[in-house]
């Protein structure tokens, strides 16, 4: 079954369309990348799917549930977590504490008076898991702040995963990275998405075609064409709209 | 080296307890009553820096709660009252609890330049209240109050005995500051730092953040209420000072001074503040201006307050990840 | 009818001081995004300045010549050596900064001065009356709204006809695009906040004869001031204009008809109005 459905999603801002009428589902451990040229509407569908914004109109499915109008924190507690294309961690604590907060989330121990988070054996161990994973266990006590920038994306990724989700959206994940860091990065969003839903979006055709079982090009807010990678890159439309003009 | 470590951890704080237990046999009556005053202060100003040092945002509206636990404090304990000690406190103290939520619901989504004026304006809208309410709060002539004895048994505490209000003001806003403490490591406690860098976010990994704030707000509101419940009891008096922006601006000037970036940091300015006014309010009338520089000063080169000089100087006051500055 | 008439006329003449005022704050905060506590301060300092050149020298227009220049030094220092420093720290730094240096003010001026009320004496012909509506009504305050109303058009004239006026309109509207131009940024966020110091001062000035120099008068129109540019929206002078009117009007009705209350309601319209519709009557959206 589809873990994600969008059903028609129409959104305007003062007047002007961004997206018409998109429709796509992701399925279950489906990695799917969204792609197309700048403005055409990808973080906005993210923005969508994550509760950010609300849609002009259509509906978004989460597990068969409808959840367009959930807010942000509901929909991240059923298992949708995202990330941010420019950087959007809590600067200021250590590492440990950014990735602890949504491992702390995931538990339900938000707001409680009497429990000491840094106290409670089974959060640490599983934040400092998710740590290893994506590289940054050394540097656990340094502040956010103070990381290199492929760091800060990586703490950026396991900050997303600390909730246990089910769907991530991993906005632009190769940002701002060298040719090497992009290949890490591959390599480590293939290992750490396995067991999940992923929907990327992504300008790196490398990085498209690496990860993505399906794609979906989006062109001034339409989806072009949706289907595997192979047909996508025989697509002729999608070829002179898109892939054409920045080479394979 | 981890278990002579954890036991050093303690030394210093049991040695400042020993000390406040000792200090009515050895300081004279005047220096006692500083003391208590400072007591008093360092709750209204600890609970004054979760809003600022922790949640990172900035209230000038603060001396509403303290007012109102003031207030209804001199209503319980007024003439003809006859509401016994911890029952006032108490109730005053849950009253203020619920100010500070009705306070937070209006304030839910509210930051920065918006926030500050809206307290501002909340602040100013109770002490038009007071003022008009005269039949209640006396007005410009305040309401005077007589401090219940305690019942203990077979015997009665004179609460009018400067001793005896001081050891119950150490041993209630003591064990309250304690608890502050504990709640900065609290799961909520840590949730506030989070919503102080990055709100948004914090609803993206699953919480919700107007139930945070709303925590925030009725614990920080209830914690000055108690304050303020200490001090009209403390001075026997209210007047419309408690309630005025007057007082808000003690409180950050207390607050900042001290220092926003160590739990303690507050308790030091409440202390500093309220000795500096008593040494120089003999030598000037213009002491506030003393104050003013001193806290523009610390503005200017000195973000951290005291307590971030003395961490530089000596590593005391070692920060614990919560705070900027 | 007459009584109405002559409410009215005082509430223009407190609009017009009120803009005067807040016109400078709506530019700063439309600009460098800081609330600026001091500004009334400024205002306070203007009036007694003129007030002790007036006891000096005598001399009215001196003092409104004078002591608005003085401002424009002291907000230009002002910026350059204390905001400019604050600023990296973050906007909680910039406000504690222009709060303290409001408090210190205050005190200052009482120290100097000492805190009793001092009165300025209107100039011999402009302490006259003059009949409308069938009551003889005080030419000062007139005057004061007529400076208002003549400065505000100055300012437009400035700020939508000349280059630098264009500058800082762009500055308000978007910053970062300004200094990406190549403009020096800084100088004028300078300009525009010695500018609004001596706009303010100005504004002192002729509020000392009307209103009494005394070491309150700052905080009651900062109050006034800061509903006026969140009503306005924070950045708008059009806005600052009607604002500056509703507020006077309502400021100069409400004391006679909600005596003890018409300071709250000042403030409750500024609550209501950042929970309803934050951005104001002309401002922006964030």
């Amino acid at each position: 079954m589809a873990i994600l459905e969008i059903r028609d999603i129409f959104k305007d801002f003062d007047g002007l369309r961004v997206l018409t009428g998109i429709s796509l589902s992701v399925e279950e451990r489906e990695r799917f990348a969204v792609i197309g040229p700048n403005g055409a509407g990808k973080t906005t569908l993210f923005n969508i799917v994550s509760g950010k914004f609300r849609p002009s109109s259509g509906t978004v499915m989460y597990d068969g549930d409808e959840i367009t109008r959930a807010p942000m924190h509901q929909r991240n507690r059923r298992g949708l977590s995202r990330s941010f294309q420019i950087t959007n961690v809590f600067q200021n604590l250590s590492v440990f504490d950014n990735v602890l907060a949504g491992v702390c989330s995931h538990a339900g121990l938000r707001y409680n008076l009497l429990r000491r988070p840094h106290r409670n054996q089974s959060l640490c161990r599983r934040t400092e898991e998710i740590l290893e994973e994506v590289g940054l266990w050394e540097f656990r006590q340094t502040l956010a702040r103070e990381l290199a920038y492929g760091q800060q994306r990586a703490l950026e990724l396991a900050i997303t995963l600390s909730t246990e989700p089910r769907l991530v959206l991993l906005d632009e994940p190769t940002a701002g990275m060298s040719r090497q860091e992009t290949e890490e990065a591959i390599r480590m969003v293939r290992r750490v998405t396995e067991r999940m839903a992923c929907m990327i979006i992504e300008h790196d055709m490398n990085v498209v075609f690496s990860l993505a079982e399906r794609i979906a090009v989006l062109h001034y807010g339409m989806i072009l064409a949706c289907g595997r990678p192979e047909d996508i890159r025989q697509d002729q439309r999608v070829k002179d709209a898109y892939l054409g003009e920045q080479g394979s | 080296m981890k278990g002579k470590g954890s036991l050093l951890r303690w030394f210093w704080p049991l040695v400042a307890v020993a000390v406040l237990v000792a200090l009515p046999a050895i300081l004279p009556r005047y220096q006692l009553r500083l003391v208590n005053e400072a007591l008093i202060f360092s709750l209204f100003a600890v609970s004054y820096n979760l809003l600022l040092g922790y949640a990172g945002l900035l209230s000038f509206g603060h001396a509403m709660f303290f007012g109102v636990g003031a207030y209804t404090t001199g209503l319980l304990a007024g003439k003809g009252a006859a509401m016994p000690f911890f029952g006032a406190l108490a109730l005053a103290t849950l009253v203020t609890t619920l100010v500070g939520f009705a306070v937070g619901v209006l304030l839910l989504r509210v930051r920065g330049t918006p926030f500050a004026l809206l307290t501002l304006a909340f602040n100013a809208l109770f002490y038009a209240i007071a003022i008009k309410w005269s039949d209640l709060t006396g007005g410009d002539d305040g309401l005077k109050l007589f401090r219940p004895a305690i019942d203990v048994g077979i015997t009665q505490l004179n609460t009018n005995a400067h001793s005896v209000f001081y050891y119950i003001t150490l041993l209630v806003v003591g064990v309250t500051l304690l608890y502050c403490w504990y709640f900065t490591r609290t799961s909520m406690g840590r949730t506030v730092l989070l919503m102080r860098e990055n709100e948004e976010r914090l609803r993206f990994v699953g919480y919700n953040t107007s139930v945070s704030r709303l925590i925030l707000f009725t614990f920080t509101g209830s914690l000055a209420g108690m304050a303020g419940s200490f001090y009209a009891l403390f001075f026997s008096f209210v007047s419309l000072e408690a309630i005025s922006i007057d007082m808000t601006t003690r409180v950050l000037l207390m607050t900042f001074i001290g220092g926003t970036g160590h739990f303690l940091g507050p308790v030091l300015g409440a202390g500093v503040y309220i000795y500096l006014q008593d040494f120089l309010s003999d030598l000037t009338d213009r002491w506030p201006l003393i104050m003013g520089v001193l806290f523009i000063l610390i503005v200017l080169f000195a973000p951290g307050g005291l307590s971030g000089i003395i961490r530089s100087a000596t590593g005391f006051f070692v920060r614990q990840d919560n705070a900027k500055g | 009818m007459q009584e109405v008439a002559v409410y009215f006329l005082h509430g223009l003449a407190y609009a017009g001081l009120l803009f005067l005022v807040s016109s400078g704050l709506t530019l700063v905060f439309g600009m460098m995004n800081v609330l600026n506590f001091a500004h009334a301060s400024f205002y306070m300092l203007g009036a007694y300045f003129a007030y002790s050149l007036l006891v000096y020298t005598g001399n009215f227009w001196l003092a409104l010549v004078v002591s608005p220049m003085a401002l424009f030094v002291l907000g230009a220092l002002v910026e350059r050596f204390l905001l400019r420093k604050v600023h990296e720290l973050g906007h909680l730094h910039e406000l504690l900064l222009t709060f303290g240096l409001a408090y210190i003010i205050q005190e200052g001026v009482k120290w100097l001065w000492g805190t009793n009320p001092q009165a300025m004496a209107i100039p011999s012909f402009l302490a006259e009356g003059v009949n409308i509506f069938g009551v003889t009504y005080p030419v000062y305050r007139l005057f004061v709204f007529g400076l208002a109303v003549a400065l505000g058009l100055l300012m437009a004239l400035a700020l939508y006809t000349t280059r630098v006026g264009i500058i800082v309109r762009a500055a308000v509207d978007d910053h970062d695009m300004v200094s990406a131009l190549g403009i020096r940024v800084p100088l004028v966020f300078m300009g525009v906040f010695a500018f609004g110091a001596a706009l303010s001062g100005f504004a002192g000035v002729i509020a000392g004869p009307l209103l009494t120099v005394f070491p309150g008068m700052a905080h009651t129109i900062l109050v006034d001031a800061f509903v006026v540019i969140v009503v306005g929206g924070m950045g708008s002078l059009g806005g600052a204009v009607l604002a500056s009117f509703i507020i006077g009007e309502l400021q100069s009705f409400g004391v006679i008809l909600f005596p003890k209350f018409s300071l709250a309601l000042i403030y409750m319209l500024m609550a209501l109005v950042l929970v309803v519709r934050p951005e104001g009557l002309f401002g922006e959206r964030q």
